[in-house]
């Protein structure tokens, strides 16, 4: 059976809402990654899926390169995490608002 | 030295002693190599105004230097340089000698006892500074560089009034002087305003340019005369400008800077000699001056404040020849003036440095302890009387015809009292300190001491001066480019006549002085009239700043800060968007995105 593009790009809008809504309410810096993951890989989704419509492999390049990028990514974003919390103890990014106005 | 470079080092010598000891802080506070180096450059500038002089009454061609200064639209605004010519060399000539001189007499004047080696040091380099200033007034080639030196000479007035800053009159006096020269000086600077917007020049020589209203401008720059030159209503100052040093009485407010204002005249005589109006005002204002400041000088029991009086009274001779169109009378007066003024402050110096006492009531009898000075004040006396052969003479009896030929009967006949008051008030201060026994002699001073020949010197130099200088009117004259000659006709006798008439009643008031008839001094000072000016300060200048203040305050500087409030509210606001929690930027970028989105959708993407 052909599952329709459609179906795929729903899939992947709903990955990236769900990302999104992480990202926008969670305090902690872990999950708040987790979000940022999550809608990396809606991307990604994409990518493929319109390769696999199209008949081409150039979607699954381009998502192996985005896979690639969101380790690098989420390694520095570790780091950073890493760092937040020897500065303040805490993972909760509320905690780092130095920068507040 | 060359004669192209002469007019450097008139200005250029000085500077550089007053830069070394404005730098130099060490040399400054040495006290005698500071007055050593500031008088071997004021020497040396002395030295090249006598070349320059000597180049001019030979005949020699005007030499002039000048160079842009203040480019607007890549025309000049100004030009600076160096003016020699008939009317600038000779003054140059006597600001040298007489600052020469002073600055010698200062030596022995300001003795250790009183002053630090600071004080003297300080002295000094007000006094380089003056040198400067005056030549640069002097030899302007412009109205507008002659302006910067006029404000700058009477800086150093100011300076050298409140030297003795620890007494608190001479601080008030000080302020007083800068202050009254201030308020005409405003008139002054308008005066170059109006004729910069309607000739776009700053220049004597009027020639080829456009017509402009000489009258306004010629009373503008009068306003600034009156005061510099301290004629009635503003010579309130002059007085009380003697709290300084007396050597800076003779050289400042007797002999030089004073005269500044009669040389504005002279230099600017198209503008000056342009208008009939501002001519006669010139007249009146002149003689009223000589005759009321010699009446005051009458009053006075201090014997420096009688010399400052005098001084106003001689200004006003000056201006009252100019007045008359007698430009070489005026500024042979002044020259001759210069002279024997500065001879009579040397003297009153001399005096005061031996007896410490500036009250002639306090003196008394001290020919016998000071003859050396005795005899040079009284040569400086007869010229101010006007006694030939002494310059005085000379110099006024030519100012006294030029006002007879003028027509200006009541200038002339002020001025004629004038003379007979000259001698009545001199003969009475010679006799007082001099020759009659004093009224309250202080034992301890009461024969007085000769001064040491640092004084004596300079005063021998200006009384040869005052001796000689009235046989080279003729010489004077004609390099000055007048054609009027002295002659010796019913005006001079008549002068004579009620000089020694004046010198007469001075005698015969102590006469009868001494049986008792007359009593103490008087001692008037015109304070009704600093009284007046006070009231105006107070009453109405006081509120008409306060109201310029609150436009100020309130509508100028309001309309900013309202401007400054404005964007102040405005930062508070948008720093708000910066709140420093990360979910709250990725709302923005969401919301972003999804408008971006909405548009693309609606409107479409483009391309």
């Amino acid at each position: 059976m052909v599952i329709p593009l459609s179906a795929w790009l729903t899939l992947a809008a709903l990955m990236f809402a769900c990302g999104l809504y992480a990202v926008l309410t969670r305090r902690n810096a872990l999950a708040l990654l987790l979000g940022v993951e999550l809608m990396a890989n809606a991307a990604n989704l994409n990518l493929v899926a319109f390769g696999a419509a199209q008949g081409s492999y150039e979607g699954q390049v381009m998502a192996l390169f985005g896979m690639a990028l969101t380790v690098a990514e989420v390694a520095v974003g570790l780091a950073v995490v890493i760092q937040l919390y020897r500065r303040h103890k805490d993972i909760r990014i509320d905690a780092a608002s130095e920068l507040s106005g | 030295m060359t004669l192209s470079q002469a007019p450097f080092i008139v200005i250029f010598a000085p500077l550089a002693a007053f830069l070394l000891l404005g730098a130099i802080a060490p040399l400054r506070r040495s006290g005698k190599a500071a007055a050593g180096l500031v008088i071997l450059a004021t020497a040396f500038s002395f030295e090249a105004t006598v070349e320059l002089l000597v180049h001019v009454l030979r005949g020699g061609r005007d030499l002039e230097l000048s160079y842009r200064w203040i480019r607007v639209a890549g025309e000049p605004l100004a030009e600076v340089g160096l003016l020699v010519d008939g009317t600038s060399a000779p003054m140059a000539a006597v600001v040298g000698l007489v600052a020469l001189c002073v600055q010698i007499y200062s030596l022995g004047y300001l003795g250790p006892e009183e002053h630090t080696k600071a004080d003297i040091g300080r002295y000094y380099t007000w006094h380089a500074l003056f040198v400067v200033a005056m030549q640069s007034l002097v030899l302007a080639p412009n109205l507008l560089q002659l302006f910067i030196g006029w404000e700058l000479v009477g800086l150093c007035s100011y300076l050298l009034i409140g030297f003795y800053w620890e007494r608190a009159y001479a601080g008030k006096a000080a302020v007083k002087a800068f202050w009254v020269n201030k308020f005409a000086d405003s008139f002054l600077m308008l005066g170059l305003v109006v004729l910069w917007v309607d000739t776009q020049s700053f220049g004597w020589d009027l020639a080829g340019l456009p017509a402009f209203n000489v009258t306004t401008v010629g009373l503008l720059l009068l306003m600034g005369t009156v005061a510099k030159s301290a004629q009635v209503p503003l010579h309130i100052w002059l007085p009380d400008a003697m709290a300084g040093p007396t050597p800076v009485s003779a050289l400042l407010h007797a002999a030089t800077m004073v005269a500044a204002g009669v040389y504005l005249v002279l230099r600017g005589w198209p503008i000056f000699g342009g208008s009939e109006v501002t001519l006669t005002a010139m007249a009146w204002i002149g003689s009223i001056t000589a005759i009321t400041a010699a009446i005051f000088a009458c009053l006075q029991d201090d014997l420096k404040k009688l010399l400052a009086y005098s001084t106003c009274s001689q200004l006003g001779y000056m201006v009252a020849a100019l007045g008359a169109g007698g430009m070489a009378a005026g500024y042979f007066h002044l020259t001759t003036h210069a002279f024997f003024k500065a001879l009579l402050f040397l003297g009153a110096g001399s005096v005061i440095h031996a007896t410490h006492q500036q009250s002639m009531s306090r003196m008394g009898g001290l020919a016998k302890g000071m003859p050396v000075t005795f005899v040079l004040f009284a040569i400086g006396s007869a010229a101010l009387v006007g006694l030939p052969p002494f310059a005085g003479f000379f110099s006024k009896e030519l100012v006294l015809a030029e006002l007879w030929h003028a027509g200006l009967t009541v200038p002339f006949l002020l001025c004629l009292l004038g003379a007979a008051v000259t001698g009545f008030y001199v003969t009475r201060a010679l006799l007082r300190v001099f020759l009659l026994s004093g009224e309250h002699r202080m034992p301890a001073h009461a024969k007085g001491h000769e001064s040491p020949w640092t004084m004596l010197l300079p005063m021998l130099a200006l009384a040869v001066l005052t001796l000689g200088a009235g046989f080279f009117q003729a010489d004077f004259t004609a390099t000055v480019a007048a054609e009027q000659a002295f002659h010796f006709g019913g005006v001079g006798i008549a002068a004579m006549a009620l000089a020694l008439a004046g010198v007469t009643a001075g005698v015969l008031v102590h006469r009868l002085g001494a049986l008792g008839v007359t009593g103490g001094t008087p001692m008037i000072e015109d304070r009704p009239l600093d009284a007046f000016y006070e009231w105006a300060y107070k009453a109405r200048l006081l509120d008409y700043a306060a109201a310029i203040a609150w436009v100020d305050r309130y509508v100028v500087d309001g309309l900013m800060n309202l401007g400054a409030w404005w964007t102040l509210r405005a930062a508070e606001l948008a720093r708000r968007l910066q709140s420093g929690r990360i979910s709250d930027y990725v709302w923005a970028v969401g919301m972003g995105m999804l408008a971006v989105m909405a548009y693309g959708l609606v409107y479409g993407l483009g391309a």
